[in-house]
Parts: C-alpha cells; sequence; structure tokens
C-alpha cells in the first residue's frame, strides 16, 4: 500500500495444510534490501525456496553493480525469476513494496509466472485477495502519513483476514520510510503473542 | 435408482392418489393445512433429468464439483460426553462456504424442546430443518401418549428420517441429548443413517481435535465446572488447529430438570486466557481447580 | 482393437448436461438500525461477459412490508419471490393479518429446503426491522449486516470494519444515524463496482421505517 512518501507491507501469520493450522509464525514478508520488502503467498516450500534463490541474486547483484538493487529492478528481477518456470511454475504470488533512491514509493504484484501488475494505491494477493480488494478500496486513500498508513493498512488486513478461514492467526505490518522501516505485529484473533 | 427417486418426487406420475388426495393440490405452493397428513414426509422437488443426485452433486459440493456454484454452508466442531452430573455439549459458531467465512454467530445447539438439544454439523440447513420437523414430531407424541419422548425414541425418529433420504445428498452429522426416565441420553445419528449410543462423540471437521483435548481430561467424575472448562477448553483447541471452526463456544449442560445454556465465549478471549495460564498449566484441565 | 472400440463407444456417447442455472451476478446488503432497516441491491443483471440489463431490479418488497433482496440466478430469485407473494396472500385470507416478520423469516427457510435436491440457485437477505441472511436450502439467522452476491466478499469485511467496528478494540459502538448508513452503503458498492465486474449501474435502496418503505436509486458507474 501506498502512501506520502512511504510504503506499507503486511501479511498474516498462518501456515496451513488444507483445514489444518500447521503454524501460527510463518513469515511471508521478506527484506529484499533495506527499504524493499517483499511479500509471497502461496505454496510453503515454494515460499522459502523463492525467498533463498532472491536473497542469492539479491546478494549477486549487490556484488556485481556495487549498488543497492532498486524496487523495480528487483521486481524485474522477480518476474525473470518466475517466469524462468514458466512451464512447472513456483506456486507463489509475490508482491513488492519499496522506496527508490529518490524515495518515492514503488508497489507491485504478480502472477504465479511473473507478469507484473504495477499499481499506484495498493496490491493484494493470496487467499483472502477478494475480502483486501474490498477492504483496500474503501479504506484507501491519496497521501497517507506513515502512522495513518499503518493503521488503514491493519484495518484493511483485520477485517479481511477475519472473513477468511484460511488466513489469519496473527500479522506482521512493515512501514517502509525514508528515515526507517518500522515493524509491528498485530494481534488478531488467536496471534500466537511471544512477548 | 428410479424408483426410489420417484419416492420423493412431487411432480412424478407414479406418486400414489392417496398421497395426492392428502396434499391437495401442489404441495409446496399451497402448504400442508390437513392435519392428518402430520406423519407424511415432507415432499421434495426434484430436478426433471436422468440423474438428479448427481446433478444435485455437480451444483452444490465445493470439495468434488470444479463448477460448483450453489455454495452450502459447511464446518463444524461439536462435542458431547456424558458425566456424573448429566450431559454437556459444546459447540463453535462458524459456517463457511469455500475458504469464505459466511458468520461466526451460527447457533449449531439446535433447542428442540425444553429437555432435547440437538447439535448441528454437515449442512446448516438439513440439521436445522429436520431436526426442527424432530421437534414437531416430539411434540404430537407427547400430546398422544401423555409422556414425554425418550432420547433413544426421538433420535430414532432422526435417524429413521434420514436413513430414507440416504444417497440423496444430505450432509448431517448430530447429537442428540436429553434426560428420560433411563437417564441422560446421547446419541449420534448421521446422514449415512448411522445411530450410536455413547457416551463421548465429537462430530464435525474439527473434531479430532477436540477428541484428543477431551479424552486426555475426561473423568466421569468430575464437577459441572470442570467439565464445562473441559468441552469449552476441547473446541477451543480445535478451533485454533481447524480452520473450518471458529468464533464462539456455545456450552449447554443437560439435567434432569431439562437443558441450561452455560454460556458463550469469544474463542479468542479464551486464546489469550489460556496463554496467559503458566505452561506447566498444559495438562488435562480438570485437575486445574 | 479393443481399445478402438471402446474409443468409438465414448465418443459416440454425447452427453447432454441437465443444466438449468446461470449466475446472473450482482451483490445485495442489508443493515438494521436502531428503528430502520436499509436493503440495497445493484441493478445489473449479467451473464458471463455480456450485461443482459442496466436496471433489473432484484430487491422486492414484498406484499406484508417486508423487503426481500436475493442474487443468484435471476429467473430463481423472481420465481421465488412470486411464490411468497402467493403465500403471504393466502396467509392473509386465513388469518385476517399479515405474515410477521419472524414468521415470513422462517416460510422463506422452508420454501428453500422444499427444494432441497434442486435448490433455488438464490442467496436471500430479508429486511424489516432486523435482517435474516439465507443459504440457497433454507439455513438462515438474524444479522446486524448482511452483504450477498458476486462482491460478497468484498463489501462483507468492510461492513464489518465500518458497522460492528471489527478489529477496533476501544471503539464504543455508536447507534448509526441512517444518513451514515447511507452513506456506508453508498461506499461500499463504490467500491464494489470497481473491483467487480457483476456490479454496477444503479444502486437501489429501500429505506424501511415505521412509516413504510421508501424506495432510493443511486448512479454507479456504468462500465
Amino acid at each position: 500500500m501506498v502512501g506520502k512518501n512511504c510504503v506499507a507491507i503486511a501479511s498474516d501469520k498462518r501456515l496451513g495444510m488444507q483445514a489444518m493450522t500447521i503454524s501460527t509464525e510463518f513469515p511471508k514478508v521478506f527484506p529484499a534490501t533495506e527499504r524493499t520488502y517483499y511479500g509471497l503467498a502461496g505454496l510453503a516450500t515454494d515460499v522459502q525456496t523463492m525467498s533463498e534463490l532472491l536473497r542469492f541474486k539479491v546478494n549477486m547483484y549487490k556484488m556485481r553493480e556495487e549498488r543497492t538493487i532498486q524496487p523495480k529492478t528487483f521486481a524485474h528481477m522477480l518476474s525473470s525469476t518466475l517466469y524462468e518456470r514458466r512451464f512447472g511454475p513456483y506456486f507463489t504470488e509475490p508482491v513488492v513494496a519499496g522506496l527508490d533512491d529518490k524515495n518515492r514509493p514503488f508497489i507491485c504484484a504478480m502472477d504465479l509466472i511473473g507478469c507484473i501488475n504495477f499499481a499506484k494505491d495498493f496490491v493484494v494477493c493470496g487467499t483472502a485477495s477478494p475480502n483486501l480488494y474490498g477492504m483496500c478500496e474503501s479504506l484507501w486513500e491519496p497521501d497517507l502519513e506513515p502512522e495513518d498508513l499503518f493503521e488503514t493498512i491493519s484495518q484493511a488486513l483485520i477485517s479481511a483476514v477475519d472473513r477468511d478461514a484460511l488466513s489469519g492467526w496473527g500479522a506482521v505490518v512493515h512501514v517502509i520510510t525514508p528515515e526507517r522501516v518500522v515493524t509491528r505485529t498485530l494481534k488478531t484473533r488467536q496471534a500466537v503473542c511471544l512477548c | 435408482m428410479n424408483s426410489f427417486v420417484e419416492r420423493f418426487s412431487s411432480g412424478s406420475d407414479l406418486l400414489s392418489t392417496h398421497r395426492k388426495g392428502l396434499l391437495a393440490g401442489e404441495p409446496e405452493l399451497a402448504g400442508r393445512w390437513d392435519a392428518a397428513d402430520e406423519y407424511a414426509m415432507p415432499q421434495f422437488d426434484l430436478p426433471h433429468c436422468a440423474d438428479p443426485i448427481a446433478f444435485l452433486q455437480r451444483q452444490t459440493d465445493d470439495s468434488l464439483a470444479e463448477d460448483c456454484r450453489i455454495k452450502i454452508q459447511h464446518g463444524t466442531t461439536t462435542l458431547a460426553f456424558k458425566f456424573a452430573e448429566g450431559i454437556i455439549v459444546a459447540v463453535d459458531s462458524r459456517a463457511t462456504a469455500g475458504a469464505y467465512i459466511s458468520t461466526q454467530s451460527v447457533k449449531k445447539v439446535i433447542e428442540i424442546n425444553p429437555y432435547l438439544l440437538g447439535t448441528m454439523a454437515g449442512g446448516a440447513a438439513d440439521c436445522s430443518y429436520w431436526e426442527r420437523e424432530l421437534g414437531r414430531r416430539c411434540r404430537l407424541y407427547q400430546l398422544r401418549n401423555k409422556e414425554r419422548i425418550s432420547v433413544a425414541a426421538a433420535s430414532k425418529i432422526l435417524s429413521n428420517i434420514v436413513y430414507s433420504y440416504k444417497g440423496m445428498g444430505l450432509s448431517m452429522g448430530t447429537m442428540i441429548t436429553g434426560w428420560d426416565k433411563s437417564g441422560p441420553g446421547l446419541f449420534y445419528v448421521d446422514s449415512d443413517g448411522t445411530r450410536l449410543k455413547g457416551s463421548i462423540f465429537s462430530v464435525g471437521s474439527g473434531s479430532t481435535f477436540a477428541y484428543g483435548v477431551m479424552d486426555s481430561g475426561y473423568d466421569y467424575d468430575m464437577s459441572v465446572a470442570d467439565a464445562i472448562e473441559l468441552g469449552r477448553r476441547s473446541i477451543y483447541h480445535a478451533t485454533h488447529r481447524d480452520a473450518y471452526s471458529g468464533g464462539v463456544v456455545n456450552v449447554y449442560h443437560v439435567k434432569q430438570e431439562g437443558w441450561e445454556f452455560k454460556g458463550r465465549t469469544d474463542v479468542t478471549d479464551l486464546h489469550y486466557e489460556y496463554q496467559d495460564q503458566a505452561k506447566s498449566m498444559h495438562v488435562p484441565a480438570y485437575t486445574l481447580h | 482393437m479393443e481399445y478402438a472400440t471402446q474409443h468409438r463407444a465414448t465418443e459416440q456417447a454425447i452427453q447432454h448436461r441437465f443444466d438449468p442455472y446461470a449466475d446472473n451476478g450482482g451483490t445485495i446488503l442489508a443493515i438494521a438500525g436502531e428503528d430502520f432497516c436499509v436493503v440495497a441491491g445493484d441493478t445489473r443483471q449479467s451473464e458471463g461477459y455480456s450485461i443482459n440489463s442496466r436496471y433489473a431490479p432484484k430487491v422486492f418488497k414484498m406484499k406484508n412490508n417486508v423487503v426481500l433482496a436475493n442474487s443468484g440466478f435471476h429467473a430463481d430469485g423472481v420465481t421465488l419471490t412470486k411464490r411468497l407473494n402467493q403465500r403471504i396472500e393466502w396467509y392473509r385470507h386465513a388469518h385476517e393479518k399479515d405474515m410477521s416478520a419472524p414468521a415470513f423469516a422462517q416460510m422463506l427457510a422452508t420454501t428453500l429446503y422444499g427444494r432441497r435436491f434442486f435448490p433455488y440457485y438464490s442467496f436471500c437477505i430479508v429486511g424489516r426491522g432486523m435482517v435474516y441472511g439465507y443459504d440457497p436450502v433454507g439455513s438462515y439467522e438474524r444479522y446486524q449486516c448482511r452483504a450477498a452476491g458476486s462482491a460478497q466478499n468484498l463489501v462483507q469485511p468492510f461492513l464489518d470494519s465500518q458497522i460492528t467496528l471489527n478489529g477496533q478494540k476501544d471503539a464504543q459502538p455508536t447507534p448509526l444515524s441512517l444518513a451514515d448508513v447511507l452513506c456506508i452503503v453508498k461506499d461500499a458498492f463504490t467500491s464494489a463496482t470497481e473491483r467487480d465486474i457483476y456490479t454496477g449501474d444503479y444502486i437501489e435502496l429501500h429505506i424501511i421505517t415505521r412509516e413504510g418503505v421508501e424506495t432510493q436509486l443511486h448512479p454507479l458507474k456504468k462500465d
């Protein structure tokens, strides 16, 4: 979700096999760089494989180019990684959110074979995506300050996952601003609280 | 199969004239006004095609059919157990249509009458409709015989009804509980026609999880408070692991004087309550007090 | 050889599926307030990617002043409404009074269940003072607010957050005014129209108060 000079990215924490909840501490959002985060929803093994593969690719990019990867470049790298497996895809739907070198917000989502959707407002993916579309479409407005953006994305996520049987059990929100990344854990229905 | 189907089809030409006379005109339009018809089976329309059962399954069963459009509400954890001071019935309250949670506030304990309870698992409409019908029949029994129906007889009426629809796609897993002359009664009845007498049952998608907690914490001589807590805790653990169960826990206690509602608790509140308890307390519930 | 014969046999057996249903899309919702009730639906009727009508109402005022909304297969919805109106009329002649809302709610459930093996493809919501929501075979419950139809997934979480204040732990639920509710309804439909191709054209609102039922029509995007 895009705000004024900031972006936010959030996910729930459930890992399930159909109806059964396996874990309530399964991270789906990963940092690519200090100011670019991405989320992967889908088959757990592919989520883990993809995140490791991307970590490798981002590090290789950094060593070769001697600069950090921009969110847009990262998105295209992710997209081509997915398209390489066009006929035996990774079952993941990624979203990317970050700030570029001029602190301009960037977000995008893609399907499991890498078709990118560049949006100016918000992107969603996963089992609760219709619910999230409904919430974001109603709650989001342009130029939200970081705190308001946090509230908006949190309320959208909470209400959406509460109507989806396969999501929930806690949530994580990252708000990325030029100065820092603020990560907060949301106490939704049945979240496992570590504190 | 055809003769079987015709038994339930209101539009069939083979329908006996006797039944037609009783129903006086189109049954669905006019309703059943004739009091003599009280023990008759309600009539259902069937699609006029070669295999109505496959047709229905294709349209409504989202686990089998790929083009299912008519999503019927499903998913549940329910449990009931006998103990020294009666029977505890505990249920969750979530109904799902596919992965979508259509409601978090279903009443899955059906109050058939002041001394009989039924639970709801499987198709919500099937359970509420047939247990309402069961309530009607139990009332008629009472008026005819000047005494209350036994739990065994009530559950048998229900199992006979659903057995006559076997293979037609009804989906129910229910427990009928109450108190009669022979004491507390607990029966499991499902849409396959199974009817079992027992002292511990759990039904629904989250039943395996509930059984685990219930069996480990069960003691016939436990107090009422401990029994209620065990029921509540078992449902909570099922809602935590089973995505298709959730919402609130409703608990009932069946006693000699009839059933009593013992309150509803949001499973999220229970979650944080149990989480705040010390880890050493992860032992069967009845030893807590 | 044997395979070939079998293969031909399957080719010759042309199967015609009996498919009496169509999905005509559309979204409906109802919200109960303190002393009023709002039942709303969009008026688009579509099939696949084509729009059959931009004004095909799916919210109906019944003869006993109950408002019934249904989405799914339009023909089933219309037939159901017609049959229910007939039975309301029957009831009035038999009992010399209008059918109450709870009685109507139960009758709708039994009527839907009467087609257990050949369901009406119709998701119903009933409103008058209270809101009742149904599944296609007659499982029903009272709600404070309820959405159904093609954009149910989009609208219901929004109603949860705005009406029942889901996820806002410290918020005190205050009774909503009619103006607030109308605002929420319009917002919900505007958002649904944005992302659901089966929702659009107009919202038809039925506002039920003690005085009676008032109907309003508001435009939505027509793309």
